[in-house]
């Protein structure tokens, strides 16, 4: 029964159609648009300055940004005018231009305004530039507090200079130590394989189970059920039609969309219980579409509704975060469990260490199968 | 007209009144878009940075330094951080050990122990933190001095709260020439998805609706329709119309929710009608060649949804044309989307009027014009062959 099944569908194109050509088509063109904005290093950078002549403390804003070892920074001192135009032009991501009277102004606790421009394409390295130079500008800021404290409280003007050096040296340092943390994402290419062919497993499952439905429809269940055999056999053999076709589609795409995007998933063993541990999920799904809709039609339609709610909650599109309590009820998804899982194996997790992901597909599988015979059937027996 | 009218209406009342719609009409788009907006639209642009320990002076001190930079900070246990920060749900963690936090409190150096996430973005945030806590511990540096320069405590204390109010911070005035800043600057945080949503859904209801056009065909409606006094060319001119109405309702619908519900400002509202009929005609051509060219209505469905999705992902729906790379940002103008969703643009974020959104308009016009003659041509075949 199950491999007549098999034959049908195969023969039927919309099971390649919706199990693998959309899928692949679609994570294409996510790869090209999406894919081309996942690049981690962090780039060289140039930043034109303007420093007033003789400006001791604008010296001191522009050279820290030199001192920036994630990357390197090549500051280019020009005239303010040149400045900005060399950002314009593409030539520096940053222009800074620090005013005339810069330092005397910091000194007083008077107003100074450091004007800066971003250029075309300005990322994460004009991020860092800039909040080092905040950095400088409070340095410099809490000196001219203390000075001004030590004014008022009758320190001898001769002594200011020497209070605020004290004042820096004495400030104990907060230092901050780089640990390592264990990955657990899949690249932006890796998460949508993955999400696709998570969210197009909740369509190329319901290819198998759903027949029920149009059996009932078109009669030829009343038929199959009198032929001697337990009834339990025609669900079970619809079953397993799912279960195969979901397990081959995903297998399929995971190492086309592999080989294509340059993706690896990690271990072959810990990947592979994650597809059976995720086609089970999916399939006890369709077990409750089955029982409860009335027509093939109500059927397909509440499919689609269901998988792409699963599949836009589980990341198929674009990648959910959320803390808390949404975090948690995210997570019992099983489109984002076999993602997450995934996720694990690509970054060198093994059998042992996707127990999480594996629990809450197979405890989704089994609550829906028991859901799937508890509800009362609106249809005819099954 | 009233035959092709009357046709039209019709397939507008079939297409209402099949109840799988509801979702896939009214509820779903919106849905997207408050996921979409919510997720990307406006803040925490700043970083999210998750801090582990217990409730020490230190631990306050820092969260409340990077709260003032802007930085969203959640406070968990250790298990957790390192949790966020493996999934991508959090930029940066920030370990306080006890030790750390009594070295703070006596006023010595203080050591603390980050790790940062492996996504984009996350380095920028790491030296948001080194800037937030550089500063933490000036103050006690400040007394210190104060006191080697013959100050005693609790006067100094005065004299640099004093002093901090008096004193004005040197700050940053960053002005932002990036074209793509630009564009977006001044968006809601549902504007940017509205556009792209609505876009998606038209096309997509449009040649999910194909299947329709085969059951007609199937069910012999054609051929009934026919033999009333309606001539061949009504009969294709109400299915066109039914489908342009279809798609033109969904769109219009989309338009007038988000606007409601989300407060998204479609800028010219008559413009960006008139983009929208264009653009649904365009879609109503291809859900006819598709409804006209395949037989088997599950097949097409398939395929309406799989185009639907690619197009839509290919013309900037799913990812802003602006954020693609220049080649593809070309390649992506094969797709009726780009060219509406230029359009969109131009209107809503440049007060562009009729003269400056021709070019788009035309483009779609030809696209609507070449795919209504083929798919009425196919059509007209399609009626002449059995099923």
């Amino acid at each position: 029964m199950t491999a007549s099944d098999l034959r049908q569908r195969v023969r039927d194109r919309s099971v390649v159609i919706f199990g693998l050509v959309v899928p692949l088509a679609l994570m294409f063109v996510f790869n090209l648009t999406i894919g081309s904005t996942d690049d981690l290093a962090l780039e060289p950078i140039t930043v034109s300055a303007s420093v007033p002549a003789g400006d001791q403390l604008a010296a001191t804003l522009v050279s820290a940004l030199a001192q920036v070892d994630a990357f390197a920074i090549t500051v280019d001192e020009v005239p303010a005018d040149e400045a900005r135009s060399q950002v314009r032009s593409g030539k520096a991501q940053l222009a800074v231009v620090v005013p005339d009277g810069f330092g005397e102004a910091v000194q007083r606790g008077g107003p100074a305004v450091v004007d800066v421009t971003e250029g075309e394409g300005s990322g994460i390295e004009t991020q860092i530039a800039l909040s080092v130079m905040q950095g400088v500008l409070d340095h410099l800021s809490a000196s001219a507090v203390v000075v001004n404290a030590g004014l008022q409280s009758g320190v001898a003007p001769d002594q200011l200079g020497a209070l605020a050096q004290q004042a820096g040296a004495a400030t104990p340092t907060v230092t901050l130590t780089e640990g390592k943390a264990s990955t657990e994402q899949l690249s932006t290419s890796g998460a949508l394989v993955a999400g696709q062919a998570g969210l197009f497993l909740l369509f190329t499952v319901g290819f198998g189970v759903l027949g029920l439905v149009a059996e009932r429809e078109q009669g030829t269940m009343a038929r199959l059920r009198s032929m001697p055999m337990r009834p339990g056999l025609i669900v079970a053999a619809k079953g397993l039609v799912s279960y195969i076709l979901g397990v081959v589609a995903t297998t399929v795409l995971l190492t086309v969309g592999a080989r294509f995007f340059e993706v690896s998933f990690g271990s072959p063993v810990a990947v592979a219980a994650l597809v059976l541990c995720a086609v089970a999920a999916a399939t006890s799904l369709m077990f409750i579409i089955a029982r409860v809709a009335r027509t093939a039609e109500q059927a397909s339609v509440a499919q689609s509704i269901l998988a792409l709610v699963l599949g836009v909650a589980g990341g198929a599109f674009f990648p959910l975060t959320a803390t808390g309590l949404a975090g948690r009820l995210l997570d019992l998804n099983p489109i984002a469990a076999f993602t997450r899982g995934l996720g694990i194996t690509s970054g060198g997790g093994g059998l042992m260490d996707i127990g999480v992901p594996v629990v809450i597909m197979l405890g989704f599988a089994v609550v829906g199968l028991a859901v799937s015979r508890l509800v009362p059937g609106r249809g005819r027996e099954l | 007209m009233r035959a092709a009218l009357a046709i039209a209406g019709v397939e507008l009342r079939r297409f209402l009144r099949d109840r799988s719609n509801i979702f896939f009409v009214f509820i779903f788009p919106l849905l997207l878009v408050l996921v979409i907006g919510s997720q990307f639209g406006g803040g925490g642009g700043n970083g999210r940075v998750a801090i582990a320990g217990s409730d020490t002076g230190l631990r306050s001190a820092v969260t409340a330094a990077l709260k003032d930079d802007g930085v969203t900070v959640t406070l968990t246990s250790a298990d957790v951080v390192r949790e966020l920060l493996s999934r991508g749900r959090s930029d940066v963690g920030v370990f306080i050990s006890p030790d750390a936090a009594t070295a703070f409190d006596a006023g010595d150096d203080v050591v603390l122990e980050t790790v940062t996430g492996s996504q984009q973005g996350t380095a920028a945030v790491l030296q948001r933190v080194r800037t937030a806590v550089g500063g933490l511990l000036a103050t006690k540096g400040q007394v210190t001095a104060l006191a080697g320069a013959g100050v005693a405590e609790p006067e100094a204390g005065a004299a640099l709260a004093a002093a901090s109010a008096s004193v004005t911070r040197p700050s940053l005035e960053v002005v932002d020439i990036d074209r793509i800043a630009q564009e977006f600057s001044g968006l809601g945080m549902f504007d940017l998805g509205a556009a792209g949503e609505t876009l998606l859904f038209v096309f997509l209801a449009s040649l999910a609706g194909s299947s329709t056009l085969i059951q007609t065909r199937r069910l012999g409606v054609m051929a009934r329709t026919l033999a009333a006094p309606v001539s061949t060319r009504q009969a294709i001119a109400g299915q066109a119309l039914g489908r342009l109405t279809i798609a033109v309702f969904q769109g219009a619908y989309i338009m007038l929710a988000t606007a409601v519900l989300f407060r998204v400002s479609w800028g010219n509202l008559w413009l960006s009608l008139l983009v929208l009929a264009t653009f649904s005609a365009v879609a109503a051509g291809a859900a006819m060649l598709i409804g006209s060219l395949i037989d088997n209505d599950g097949a097409a469905g398939g395929i309406g949804v799989g185009l639907g999705l690619v197009l839509a992902a290919m013309g900037g729906c799913m990812l802003p044309l602006e954020l693609f790379p220049a080649t593809l940002r070309t390649i992506a103008h094969i797709t009726p989307h780009a060219w509406a969703y230029d359009a969109f643009a131009k209107i809503r974020r440049h007060d562009a009027g009729l003269v400056d959104i021709l070019p788009q308009l035309g483009v779609l016009a030809a696209m609507a014009a070449v795919l209504l003659v083929v798919g009425t041509w196919t059509l007209r075949r399609s009626m002449a062959r059995a099923i």
